[in-house]
């Protein structure tokens, strides 16, 4: 019954969300990016570390596509091996996000009270820290590096995910269903994975696109403080934060890491910003 | 409708915008003293330099930065100055001697020096200022040779001490903005408030300091020296350089230190601008910790060094500025070996050496440096050429804090970072990271290299007075590291400054922080 | 309602005595000596042990906790900063107000321009109208922020010369940063309005407005945007209070002297005590700034007023 219907409200969902063009776009754009991060290999004209410095600051065409950089690697293949990166940063920092905030969401709305009070005490501390603060000052305290870096923007944005979920749960555990689970003896385990996080996952969906988009950002905020990825990894942040310094000569050296940023976030927000639309019948017209 | 909720709208839009117009108001007069306000004329005596970073204090003793000490190089005076050629000279010192043994100092001071205050500038503050230094942590390396015990004052215009051993490099010292002479009443009186009010013997005085934007000096008419033209000096605080250079192309400031590489033709073609430029005292090193696998054995030391083209490093990443570094000394420091040129790029050499040592199929290591964006160049074109004979570099960028961390606890394989040596005297460019007592742990020898016949040359160059004797155990001493390599240098540094064209009397020094108070305008 | 300011200050305190223990144990675990960073690392190991005795650097965690809660709760002193000697307080209310007035100029932006697009993007909905506004909006938030500030000093500064590119002293040089940071805001005050004034578009009292033959223009205005206020309200504040500490990469790239460089700089310095002062300050603001959005929901809605007994 309940897989069904929650098929049912995905279908519906789908097809409202193909009405908005927009967010069809985004969800295209997304999925051509992960077909690229996949392919990189393949794609890539060059390694992303081929270095040949006679041929440092070519522009734009002569057989780089988007001209190389100060030590002659192609920047095409950077920007296309730095689309595996910054999604890996995007999807796992936000993984790390929604796993832990869910699950602190979750015992929080179901069990209420002293629970409640405290895991939510604890949210609003880590909230009344700004993000991109606590990001750098984590990063700080475990060093530079990949994993670090998706561990600390993962960190930051928790309270978001326990929030929402913690409003979803208060608004279903009432429910019939919920009770029948309860009457048949079924484990608070058991009804926290089962029933109640699977019915509150539309929210984080919507949360989550935009957060793997925040995550990008905030990674690359990370890199012009200096404290972002090692070389010679192509994460599209460091290659826009090493890049501007040469911004006046050699604009294209960070345009094109930046367009790639700008397409993916925009692509990212309005999916989520559709995905929002279509399950909120509210919104509906 | 509700009346309210469009007032409470009209309400924070209206407050909103009355603040931003009411800050617009209080602006300060800055773009009024800007040159650009003041136009070309002859007639300028304000002066406006951006800064890269914000001075952290402007007591002489607290601090050892080039920032603190480019505002504090303006507002105090030392005992002697260097002059364009690194030789001493009096300053509030009339004269000075040195005994025979080289450990007894005596200086004659001017009469009539006057510190900001009015007050008069006597034999009591100097002693107090020196001490002061001598317990300071931040200038300790200059000055804590000093016996505190043994200052005495026959009169208000003699000083006479004694340092705890021989050291002919120790006078330089006394050149550094931390031998900058205090006002004994005025520092006694202020305690904790001392830096809000700072107070020298200086050419220009503290006006205002507004953390991380701007500080303010202004002319002390009664200097004991020659009189500035300038009027007023106004350092402000702008960390990205493509900012700095724009500031200094739009007429927003005079003076920009630190340009940077890709600025460089843009100054110099400019008409309006130009370029000041000199080869400055740091040294970048890559230096491999001696005491750990593989590069406990020479022969791998010397096996990196001949795989890495420091000049192509060089020229690929600074373009220019500053000149690949052929040994521990600069070239602008006593004692420079000029006949010596940068080590030889042989990847085949380096391949044999490798071999020698029992790495023929190569090994892992990491390049620990800080963020500066140059190192992480250099050592990116490293990673990439280390390629080539079989080793694996890996590159690990920490902040200055943690990279320091790792340096003292010596885990480190190989660190990438400067040395700069203050003062125009060998001894601060060797001693500190080649002396085999001067570790990691406890201090700058993050080679953590040891050999007894440097430290025996080290010991024996720090006491030999100026001679041929001295200059032989200095070239000595360059040779002896070049041959153990525990260092691959890579680059000098360079001073590059960008000024208005009509701008006169600055001359750079190499040691990152320079007097700008005879600077005037054509 | 004074009781219940009372008491929403009064849960203050557990979130900001948890802040200052989240932070002191970053730091503490943070790798880095401040006594090498404050005096440089040319400073003799004697006179560096003597700094950390001082500084009460070697103590354990638990002491030098308790002894900086004690001197916070006792006697109200967030300390004394290592690398500039000065009271912690001062180093803090010199960097405040230039924050304050980069947050205020961007909110000003970014309400300017997120309020009208929400609005037209919600009358629209669907419409090409709709997708332009809300793609134009979404542009800014897209952009890494110190590119968009680069860019907007390449082309505003260099190119047509007619705006400072680094300072905060008059209304000209705070323009771009408003711009750049104000971008990030537009497309979260677009959303919320677009949001809220869908969800009020289709109610009764609106149709029966337009039914009475009301313009249109003045049925958006005053029914339909005035009754969507309160969550376009949250949600200016909220990014208010966001940028008063989060505004660090557009302070770098415009050269002003706020709280988020003071912030980044202090970690790096490993200058704990501005660390911890200047993040419970900012906490504390943080805070406020939410409880006086609540406060104004409660003005501005009757019904929300009769809840804060």
């Amino acid at each position: 019954m309940e897989e069904k219907r929650r098929f049912a409200r995905l279908k519906e969902m789908w097809s409202r969300l193909s009405q908005n063009k927009l967010a069809v776009f985004g969800l295209i754009v997304i999925v051509l990016l992960v077909i690229v991060a996949i392919f990189a290999p393949i794609i890539a004209p060059y390694g992303y570390d081929e270095q040949n410095l006679q041929n440092a600051f070519q522009s734009p065409g002569n057989g780089f596509l988007f001209g190389t950089d100060e030590f002659g690697r192609d920047i095409f293949s950077r920007v296309v091996y730095g689309t595996r990166i910054s999604l890996l940063i995007g999807f796992v920092a936000v993984a790390i996000a929604v796993v832990v905030g869910v699950l602190l969401g979750a015992i929080s709305g179901y069990y209420g009270d002293k629970v409640d009070n405290v895991i939510m005490r604890l949210m609003d501390i880590v909230l009344s820290i700004p993000q991109i603060l606590l990001a750098i000052a984590i990063v700080a305290a475990l060093g530079n590096g990949l994993f670090n870096l998706m561990i600390a923007v993962g960190i930051s944005s928790i309270p978001q995910y326990a929030r929402i979920i913690r409003a979803s749960v208060l608004s279903i555990k009432d429910q019939e269903f919920i009770e029948a689970a309860k009457a048949a003896g079924s484990s608070d385990f058991r009804i926290i994975f089962k029933h109640i996080i699977p019915n509150c996952l539309a929210p984080i969906i919507v949360q989550a696109t935009l957060g793997v988009a925040l995550a990008i950002l905030t990674a690359a905020g990370l890199s012009f403080i200096g404290l972002g990825i090692s070389p010679p990894t192509p994460e599209w942040g460091s290659m826009l934060s090493s890049g501007r310094s040469y911004i006046r000569d050699y604009s294209y050296m960070t345009l094109f890491p930046g367009l790639a940023i700008v397409l993916t976030i925009f692509a990212l927000n309005v999916l989520g910003d559709g995905l929002r639309d279509a399950l909120d019948p509210k919104l509906k017209k | 409708m509700n009346k309210k909720k469009l007032l409470a709208l009209a309400l924070s839009t209206v407050m909103a915008v009355t603040m931003l117009a009411g800050c617009g108001g209080s602006g300060s007069s800055e773009d009024s003293t800007g040159a650009a306000a003041e136009g070309s004329g002859s007639g300028q005596d304000t002066l406006t330099v951006a800064m890269s970073s914000d001075a952290t204090s402007l007591d002489p003793v607290a601090v050892n930065n080039v920032y603190s000490s480019n505002i504090m190089q303006q507002m105090y005076s030392t005992l002697v100055n260097l002059d364009e050629d690194g030789n001493v000279v009096p300053n509030l010192a009339e004269s000075y001697e040195v005994s025979d043994d080289g450990l007894t100092y005596t200086f004659k001071l001017k009469q009539g020096v006057k510190f900001h205050n009015g007050d008069e500038m006597k034999a009591s503050d100097v002693v107090f200022s020196l001490k002061r230094a001598q317990a300071a942590a931040a200038v300790s390396h200059i000055f804590g040779d000093i016996d505190p015990d043994s200052f005495e004052t026959p009169d208000d215009y003699t000083v006479t001490f004694k340092t705890n051993v021989a050291n002919t490099g120790f006078i330089f010292g006394l050149a550094h903005t931390g031998g900058g002479i205090v006002s004994e009443k005025v520092v006694t009186e202020a305690g904790d408030n001392y830096t809000n009010e700072p107070i020298g013997t200086g050419p220009f005085k503290f006006v205002s300091w507004s953390k991380n934007d701007t500080i303010e000096l202004e002319r002390f008419d009664d200097y004991f020296g020659e009189a500035p033209v300038l009027k007023t000096m106004t350092f402000k605080i702008i960390t990205e350089a493509t900012n700095r250079a724009i500031e200094l192309e739009s007429g927003g400031v005079d003076m920009a230190f630190d340009i940077s590489t890709n600025d460089i033709s843009r100054v110099e073609e400019n008409s309006e601008l130009q370029l000041v430029r000199m080869v400055d005292n740091q040294t970048t090193f890559f230096a491999f910790n001696c005491e750990k696998e593989p590069f406990n054995d020479q022969r791998v030391r010397q096996a990196i060094a001949y795989a890495i083209d420091t000049t192509g490093v060089v020229d690929a990443v600074w373009r220019g500025v500053g000149q690949a570094a052929v040994g521990p000394i600069a070239p602008n420091v006593k004692y420079f070996d000029d006949s010596l040129t940068a080590h030889e790029y042989n990847v085949e050499k380096a391949k044999e050496l490798l071999a020698e040592a029992g790495y023929e199929n190569g090994f892992t290591f990491t390049i620990s440096t800080n963020e500066r964006q140059e190192r992480i160049d250099m050592a990116t074109i490293i990673q990439s050429q280390l390629k080539e004979v079989g080793i694996t570099a890996e590159i690990e960028v920490l902040e200055w804090g943690a990279l320091l961390e790792k340096a003292g606890n010596r885990e480190q394989d190989v660190m990438m970072a400067g040395w700069t040596c203050q003062t125009p005297d060998p001894d601060m460019a060797v001693y500190a990271p080649f002396h085999s007592q001067k570790n990691g742990q406890v201090g700058n020898n993050y080679a953590n290299f040891g050999s007894e016949t440097v430290d025996a040359l080290l010991e024996q160059g720090r006491t030999t007075v100026d001679s041929d004797e001295r200059e032989q155990i200095y070239h000595d001493i360059q040779a002896a590291i070049n041959e153990e390599c525990p260092w691959v240098y890579l680059n000098n540094g360079e001073v590059v400054v960008g000024a208005k064209a009509n701008l006169t009397g600055f001359t750079p020094t190499p040691y990152g922080y320079h007097s700008l108070y005879n600077i005037s305008f054509k | 309602m004074l009781k219940y300011v009372a008491r929403r200050i009064l849960m203050l305190i557990p979130v900001l005595l948890g802040v200052t223990f989240i932070v002191f144990s970053l730091m503490y675990i943070t790798p880095g000596d401040p006594a090498k960073l404050v005096l440089g690392d040319t400073a003799t190991e004697e006179a560096l042990e003597e700094y950390r005795e001082e500084q009460g650097l070697n103590d354990p965690f638990l002491v030098r906790y308790g002894n900086y809660m004690k001197n916070l709760l006792l006697h109200g002193d967030i300390g004394t900063s290592y690398a500039t000697k000065k009271p912690v307080i001062q180093e803090i209310s010199e960097c405040f107000p230039a924050t304050v007035r980069l947050a205020l100029s961007a909110m000003l932006v970014a309400v300017v321009l997120g309020i009208p697009i929400g609005i037209i993007s919600a009358v629209r909905q669907y419409s090409i109208f709709d997708m332009v506004s809300m793609g134009f909006a979404l542009i800014g938030i897209s952009m890494p922020v110190f590119w968009l500030g680069l860019l907007l000093i390449l082309f505003f500064s260099v190119q047509l010369k007619i705006l400072p590119s680094s300072g905060y002293d008059t209304f000209a040089h705070m323009i771009l940063p408003a711009i750049a940071l104000g971008a990030q805001s537009v497309a979260v005050i677009t959303r919320m309005t677009r949001s809220s004034m869908l969800e009020v578009i289709n109610k009764d009292y609106i149709r029966t407005a337009r039914a009475k033959g009301q313009k249109e223009l003045s049925v958006i205005i005053k029914h339909a945007l005035g009754n969507a206020l309160i969550p376009i309200i949250t949600s200016v504040g909220l990014q208010f209070g966001g940028l008063l500490g989060g505004a660090v990469l557009t302070e770098s790239i415009f050269s002003i002297p706020g709280i988020g460089r003071l912030m980044v700089d202090s970690i790096k310095m490993r200058d704990y005590p501005v660390v911890q002062g200047g993040v419970l300050i900012i906490a504390i603001a943080f805070c406020f700034v939410n409880l006086f959005v609540d406060l104004l929901y409660a003005f501005v809605d009757p019904r929300i007023k009769a809840q804060y007994k």
